[in-house]
């Protein structure tokens, strides 16, 4: 077992059809609303991982920051990282707060050794707003899973333009009025930009084609289904899978679509990467 | 070496060690009927000296049993299924694993269960669990939120637990105790809201603490100028979540720190920012550091410098040298002098654009064209940078280095772009990925032989898992690729010579050992232990 195995290779196809940006008919509008949920999930499921407890309420820290801002801002900061009173993003006491027991009775008897007043006037409820707050506060800055994506469109879509149909050769494959038609519409920025880069896995419009060469000459085609360094499997054109040992003197050749996205990883300045996302953005 | 020893001699008459694992055993080179600690012994190299399964008869390796684990609990938090991560230890035929907040032992002959421990957590991060630590008849575990537990071999009953992290400031502990004379060293992990790192030494009797080494200086000690400020130093990170190495003569730790914090908004923290991201060799009985190297000055990348210190006594220009060699996160390969930290060669493994070069140090010099930014910074090597945790080996027998790395690009975007920045302050997305091991050359650095895994499949989404490596006496190599196979090489040339398909993809470093005279090769699949020995 094991000697002279056949050889599979990648080869670039730079003559798609389609592509990753092409196929994102799939779920078109809904992008906006499946892209909020997603990243909902993305931050329920790391708060989860961090084991950051439970979701702050967001109506009461809503309340809690119009309290906050003015009774506490003055020496916590407004964002409550810290200005002459101490950062409470990295303070036990919120830290270790579950539902403002800890952060209440601190607020409203103060730290009179270290130079905080109390603030007995503040009701129970106010209380436990302020401290949904700072819960909110650090659950957005601990919390991965939460961060958005600033402006990342500063590039220019003129030069985007001229770089899409000259020295990227985007046009080649792709077309602004056909497969990318209103990709700018579809897709978020960020999105965008990194699909244009290398799109997931999970967003090939196809799995990539083979081609198998047996020992006696004859050859199998058909969709890739696995390929490892042991076994090659696909579906031919009926539809009937086929797996086939890679034994001594059989040839997997992979048709990759995506080859010219990962060439193109080699090349791209920074620039021509924000001019080209600048550009795709107005395809509206 | 002295107080070592006198720390032995101080301590066995107090401690039955009749029928455990004897401190002594660990300062045994390449043990050969157990696995006595994380790495097998101190050096970290994972090479075995057997050789009943070697390239000529590997082909006849089969199944010998696979053991299941099963927690109370079902899916756990965050993570899902069981993910055994760590290299479990074979002391007197009986192996002692884990997953995150479980213990198990085994009959090493059958796979039989002899008790299991089950922690219930109040936090801390399920990612992983390394395994366990022993002395005598003693167990160490740490639960993921920084719980230092201490179990009686023979039962699983606790003796003892200790806190030694705090998970609501977001520790979280997933090393391998490691036991080091009388000294158990723990280490912690922990990057969501900026907390320094720390190494501590505990009593492996008591559990309470010998001395605890901090990942930054204090105020006005050497390293702080590294630090903008005394309030950026205080919440630098650095943590030490993987178990290091020992070099018992010169009585040295080698540890590995992570990342700096904030992670990716480097803008608050201008500077080195000394000791994250960096080897440090420890004196074991005083935690004081004796030098450092930094791999990774001003991380802004999340590139922990955590990966293992693998110790060696190799020749450079015909002269015999103590070696310590490593395979950064960050892409590069680094061969040290560890007698006193002196670079010898520092040579990227995968291709990589984000370092202008080397200082004289032989340190490499972070470009601040390649961070992190609003609109995103393309990068040349993969987001998880260019290997894990996954342990690599040093084989004596060819000389070289071998590691699992990740070839690929990514872009980073900078998130928080205020003055102070907190927490990770930006992200990074992986574009491509290709797995493949590398043989390294450890006298330059240079690749002998690689072996590329398909990408044909799609490669985004490398997740922390990933396959360890061991070396044998055999001329061997075990590894696994991201398919589920567990894979036999010839280590001198990468050629592959038996393989077998597992449910899940190796996630630990696999290990060997003999028992009864019989050779084993242990592997870790998902929640999945396979034992694999030659057919008779």
């Amino acid at each position: 077992m094991g000697t002279g195995r056949g050889k599979w290779v990648l080869v670039a196809c730079f003559c798609l059809g389609t592509s990753a940006i092409a196929q994102d008919e799939a779920p078109a509008h809904t992008a906006a609303s499946s892209g909020q949920q997603q990243e909902d999930s993305r931050a329920i499921r790391t708060r989860e991982f961090l084991g950051l407890g439970r979701i702050p309420d967001a109506k009461m820290a809503a309340e809690g920051a119009k309290i906050f801002g003015p009774t506490c801002g003055f020496c916590h900061g407004a964002d409550a990282r810290g200005g002459s009173g101490p950062d409470l993003l990295r303070s036990s006491v919120v830290l270790d707060d579950n539902q403002g027991e800890l952060i209440g009775q601190t607020v409203r008897n103060g730290r009179p050794a270290k130079g905080m007043p109390a603030f007995p006037s503040l009701s129970d409820e106010q209380l436990r707003d302020i401290a949904e707050y700072l819960h909110q506060q650090v659950e957005l800055t601990a919390n991965r899973g939460t961060y958005k994506l600033l402006n990342i469109v500063t590039g220019n879509p003129q030069a985007g333009e001229a770089y899409f149909n000259g020295e990227g050769k985007c046009n080649t494959c792709h077309s602004a009025t056909g497969d990318l038609a209103h990709i700018g519409s579809k897709m978020k920025p960020p999105e965008l930009q990194q699909a244009f880069l290398y799109p997931a896995a999970a967003d090939r419009s196809s799995p990539p084609k083979v081609t198998v060469t047996l020992p006696d000459g004859s050859h199998l085609e058909g969709t890739l289904k696995h390929l490892d360094d042991f076994y090659v499997s696909l579906d031919d054109a009926q539809g009937n899978y086929h797996s086939i040992p890679l034994q001594k003197g059989v040839a997997v050749k992979v048709e990759d679509q995506l080859e010219f996205h990962r060439q193109m990883l080699d090349k791209y300045t920074n620039q021509q990467m924000h001019d080209l996302t600048a550009y795709l953005v107005t395809l509206k | 070496m002295k107080s070592f020893l006198a720390c032995l001699l101080a301590v066995l008459p107090a401690v039955s060690l009749a029928q455990g694992l004897q401190p002594q055993q660990l300062l045994q080179k390449e043990p050969t009927n157990t696995w006595p600690t994380y790495n097998g012994d101190y050096s970290g190299r994972r090479f075995s000296p057997l050789t009943q399964i070697q390239t000529g008869n590997v082909h006849r390796l089969a199944l010998s049993w696979m053991y299941r684990v099963r927690i109370p609990s079902g899916p756990m938090r965050g993570v899902g299924e069981p993910d055994i991560k760590c290299t479990p230890l074979m002391v007197n035929g009986i192996l002692y694993f884990t997953v995150p907040d479980h213990v198990f032992a085994l009959d090493a002959h059958t796979g039989q269960k002899l008790w299991q421990y089950d922690w219930v957590d109040k936090g801390g991060h399920l990612v992983g669990n390394r395994g366990l630590g022993m002395y005598g008849d003693w167990l160490y575990f740490l639960a993921p939120d920084g719980w230092f537990i201490s179990l009686e071999a023979k039962t699983g009953k606790e003796r003892w637990r200790q806190k030694v992290a705090d998970e609501k400031m977001q520790y979280f502990t997933t090393g391998a105790p490691m036991v080091v004379g009388h000294h158990v060293i723990v280490g912690v992990g922990g990057d969501a809201i900026d907390v320094p790192g720390y190494l501590e030494a505990r009593d492996p009797v008591t559990g309470q603490l010998q001395w605890r080494w901090n990942s930054e200086p204090s105020k006005g000690e050497p390293g702080s100028e590294t630090w903008p400020d005394e309030n950026a130093m205080r919440h630098g990170g650095g943590m030490t979540w993987l178990p290091g190495t020992y070099d018992p003569e010169l009585n040295l730790l080698y540890w590995g720190t992570g990342n700096a914090n904030p992670v990716m908004a480097g803008q608050g923290r201008k500077g080195a920012d000394l000791w994250t991201c960096s080897i440090v060799a420890l004196n074991a009985d005083s935690g004081k550091l004796v030098w450092y190297f930094q791999g990774s000055p001003h991380d802004t990348h999340d590139w922990d410098n955590t990966e293992t210190p693998v110790l060696f006594d190799a020749k450079i220009d015909g002269k015999p040298r103590k070696l310590l060699a490593q395979a950064a996160r960050n892409g590069y390969f680094f061969v040290l002098d560890r007698t006193n930290g002196e670079s010898i060669v520092s040579k990227p493994y995968v291709p990589l654009n984000w370092s202008k070069g080397l200082d004289a140090r032989g340190e490499p010099v972070p470009d601040p064209q390649k961070q992190p930014t609003v609109d995103g910074n393309l990068l040349t090597i993969n987001g998880a940078g260019g290997t894990n945790w996954m342990p690599p080996s040093y084989s004596p027998q060819t000389e070289l280095f071998y590691v699992n790395a990740f070839r690929g690009y990514s872009v980073t975007y900078l998130t928080d772009t205020s003055e102070h920045p907190e927490g990770y302050g930006g992200s990074i997305h992986t574009l491509w990925t290709q797995h493949v091991l590398e043989a390294l050359d450890y006298k330059t650095g240079n690749v002998k032989w690689s072996h590329a895994y398909s990408t044909a499949m799609g490669t985004n989404g490398v997740g922390l898992g990933g396959p360890g490596v061991l070396t044998t006496g055999g001329g061997l190599l075990f590894s696994g690729d991201y398919f589920g196979n567990f894979i036999a090489f010839n280590s001198a040339n990468g050629e592959i010579l038996w393989h077998f398909s597992m449910l899940h993809s190796l996630g630990n470093g696999p290990e060997t050992y003999t028992l009864d005279g019989r050779q084993y090769v242990v592997a870790g699949g998902g929640d999945t232990l396979y034992v694999f020995a030659l057919n008779e």
